[in-house]
């Protein structure tokens, strides 16, 4: 993870969101093969044929609910390292929750402020596991690279919450 | 697979070693996750004692594997 290197900051928006897309294209593809075997007919042919339509029908769109996630994330990210100088596990934190706000924004206040706690919860343990995981790679190669300031790649970030959400 | 060396002369980790660690790292994250939202859930549908504690887990367990292969995958696509 150390040598991930992020993109510059306007294309990382279209970095984050066609990477999302693909997570949730590819992602989507495997649970929703299961999920459509397992709710077909019986017999093989059925149920092969409803894991191909679940896949066809479902994947995509997890896959487009997962790159708005994304864009909007590093569109928000972005800004604020604009706006306040510095790249930090706020920033992350922070456009997390808006993200989730955001897109919740149509179901009302309420809908809106579970969904930003979400969003801020999930982007704060992510990148605490990364913070934690760059400390511990750099204190066990004591002569590595000190990263522990580096914020983790919030990319894999935005997919959970809208994988519940839009289920 | 030729070992690459990074800028401070320690190898890089592979393909595999990436992917690996990203469904480690994913797994330790939506178990956090499912930790906290399940408890909320769970206690919200009027779960109590010895079931409480069964329904956390299986929240746990499954927002772990999801987030795990999310991140797995999320690390799969770019290396």
């Amino acid at each position: 993870m150390e040598e991930y290197a992020r993109e510059p900051c306007p294309w990382r928006i279209v970095d984050d969101c066609g990477g999302a897309f693909t997570m949730g294209a590819i992602g989507g593809g495997i649970f929703q093969s299961v999920k459509g075997f397992r709710n077909s007919p019986a017999g093989i042919n059925h149920r092969l044929r409803g894991s191909m339509t679940a896949i066809k029908t479902r994947a995509p769109q997890l896959g487009g609910s997962f790159a708005v996630w994304g864009g909007l994330f590093s569109t928000i990210d972005c800004s604020l390292v604009q706006l306040r100088g510095k790249e930090d596990p706020w920033n992350s934190i922070t456009s997390g929750a808006m993200t989730g706000a955001i897109l919740a924004a149509r179901n009302g206040p309420v809908a809106m402020l579970g969904s930003a706690a979400m969003g801020g919860i999930l982007l704060a343990l992510i990148e605490g596991a990364g913070i934690l995981l760059t400390r511990f790679a750099s204190s066990q190669f004591p002569t590595g690279p000190q990263f522990a300031e580096e914020p983790a790649p919030p990319m894999p970030a935005p997919s959970f919450g809208d994988y519940r959400q839009y289920q | 697979m030729p070992v690459a060396v990074g800028p401070y002369g320690q190898a890089q980790p592979g393909c595999f070693d990436r992917v690996k660690m990203g469904f480690m790292m994913g797994f330790a994250v939506g178990m956090a996750a499912g930790a906290m939202f399940g408890t909320f859930s769970c206690l919200r549908i009027g779960m109590r004692g010895r079931e409480l504690m069964g329904g956390v887990g299986k929240t746990m367990m499954q927002s772990g594997g999801t987030f795990g292969t999310f991140m797995s995958i999320g690390m799969g696509i770019r290396c």
